[in-house]
């Protein structure tokens, strides 16, 4: 469970203050796949980053699994945009996936088998002792999701996670992260600007305004379960709530002149 | 490129230049500047073995363990600078001047302190050395990566683990870097503080052949002392392979899948 309470966020320095999160509440139940969407400039990044507990919020505040977040949680994981950067060059695919768990001090052998076991469901058992810049980038952002699945998160949150890879990648991506959720039954909060993506993999689309940034529209998706590349998006339900969504961020980029505190 | 033509590239210039030496000072009478065949002939009378147990290795030893020492010793400090704020702005002015010293006019005082044993020759070693490595140790420990450092943080990967996967392997390319610049220092240091104050080594003995004016040995002296010079790099060559692997993969570039 995760839970945003009245958030607030201003950076303040260099004599400017920009507000980056007006004024956030918004509730995902455990287990629920929430996906967040918001025009670019939204303040999506930093939205995520207090509730990693990597940024401290001004006001308000974050729960996680019912405590309150001032650090990263415990049974957090998150999986960044820039793959390149967040996995370890001088480790071995093998030994990046492990990292977190031996940091957790668990037995050598309960390590290797998650790892394996990880990297298994995001298809890579033949890399594991390759090193990430000898992978593609789609390759890369599997080995940082299968360091998120063998941390055993109860809460995943993933910032613009496919932005970098290309359309074909990033079908197979989805398809994955969704094939991932439903084993895990985690809970999991997705960033991301594309619309499509939001639609094709929450169960629920929460949609931010420009900043100082509010939700502007909270959708449950219900779309079957079972989703599929081509019947999925062929479903007139998904073109309905893609153009319903479509709609209100070009509204909200336009940012409200009242309703936004100071 | 191919093993042969490496070693062509390799070993051309050194032989262009020694052939060129040899036809240049044969037959010379200078007593200053002897053939390089005479050089040849003294260099294998001088250094033999005895002389190499008593001087040669010696000096590398003091080489070493002052090289070594200042390596530890700069990336430690230089880790610490590095990673807190408060602590670079405190001690970066005392930096600046502390490395504007040349070090050979520190001899004269840690001989006063330390007397003229193994030890000042080792401080003098490393009050040289040291500064390449602790400044770009600080630079590469600033300079890491700020998703890592979040992967870091989100992951619990903290305290000696995150000492030894992100701090020092994400500074690791300019730590490298330093303590390449400190090799060459490390040699130069070693040869000067033997000629200031000792009774044996390489320093001392090039000096002790100067001051008899056997010319030509004093040339093989320094002959080998090059020699050591190119054996050291090709040694620190070999160490920065195995560990530096990674960064040199990744800058060949990503293979295409």
């Amino acid at each position: 469970m995760l839970e945003v309470g009245n958030l607030h966020k201003v950076y303040d320095g260099h004599g400017r203050r920009v507000t980056a999160v007006g004024d956030l509440t918004f509730t995902v139940p455990e287990g629920q796949f929430a996906c967040v969407v918001g025009p670019s400039g939204c303040g999506k990044t930093t939205l995520l980053r207090v509730i990693a507990g990597l940024l401290p919020a001004t006001a308000g505040e974050v729960r996680v699994r019912g405590s309150r977040v001032t650090a990263p949680p415990a049974g957090l994981a998150v999986v960044f945009q820039e793959y390149g950067r967040s996995l370890f060059p001088w480790l071995r695919v093998r030994d990046n996936v492990e990292l977190p768990l031996k940091a957790a001090r668990m037995p050598r052998a309960r390590r290797a088998a998650l790892a394996a076991e990880a990297l298994a469901a995001v298809g890579l058992s033949d890399v594991d002792s390759a090193y990430p810049w000898q992978l593609s980038g789609g390759m890369q952002q599997r080995v940082a999701i299968a360091r998120a699945i063998a941390y055993q998160p109860r809460v995943l949150l993933m910032d613009e996670p496919f932005a970098a890879v290309d359309a074909q990648t990033r079908a197979d991506l989805e398809d994955l992260i969704r094939s991932v959720w439903e084993r895990l039954g985690v809970t999991l909060l997705f960033v991301t600007h594309d619309i499509d993506e939001a639609v094709y993999l929450g169960q629920r689309v929460i949609v931010l305004s420009a900043a100082p940034t509010t939700v502007a529209d909270d959708l449950a998706i219900d779309l079957p379960a079972a989703r599929d590349q081509l019947t999925t998006r062929a479903d007139p339900r998904f073109t309905e709530l893609r153009g319903r969504i479509y709609a209100r961020i070009q509204k909200a980029k336009v940012p409200q002149a009242e309703g936004t505190p100071a | 490129m191919t093993l042969v033509r490496r070693g062509v590239l390799l070993l051309a210039l050194p032989v262009l230049l020694f052939a060129a030496w040899w036809v240049a000072s044969a037959g010379s009478t200078d007593f200053y500047w002897p053939s390089l065949s005479s050089i040849l002939a003294a260099f294998g009378r001088t250094w033999t073995w005895d002389r190499v147990q008593a001087d040669v290795l010696p000096s590398l030893g003091r080489l070493l363990a002052g090289y070594l020492l200042a390596v530890v010793v700069g990336v430690a400090l230089g880790a610490v600078i590095g990673s807190v704020r408060w602590v670079r702005a405190l001690v970066e002015p005392l930096l600046e001047f502390l490395r504007a010293i040349p070090p050979p006019v520190l001899v004269p005082i840690v001989i006063l302190l330390s007397g003229i044993g193994d030890r000042t020759k080792i401080l003098v070693i490393v009050s040289g050395c040291v500064w390449p490595v602790l400044l770009n140790t600080v630079e590469g420990v600033r300079g890491r990566d700020e998703v890592l450092s979040d992967t870091c943080r989100t992951y619990g990967i903290t305290g000696p683990l995150r000492l030894r996967h992100l701090v020092l392997r994400a500074a690791s390319p300019q730590i490298v870097t330093g303590a390449r610049q400190a090799l060459p220092i490390a040699i130069i240091l070693m040869v000067i503080s033997e000629m200031m104050a000792a009774n044996e080594g390489l320093g001392f003995t090039v000096v002790q052949f100067q001051r008899g004016f056997q010319i030509p040995e004093m040339w093989s002296g320094v002959l080998l002392l090059g020699l050591v010079g190119i054996l050291l790099s090709l040694l620190f060559r070999a160490a920065e392979r195995g560990l530096l692997g990674w960064y040199h993969g990744q800058r060949a570039g990503r293979r295409e899948w």
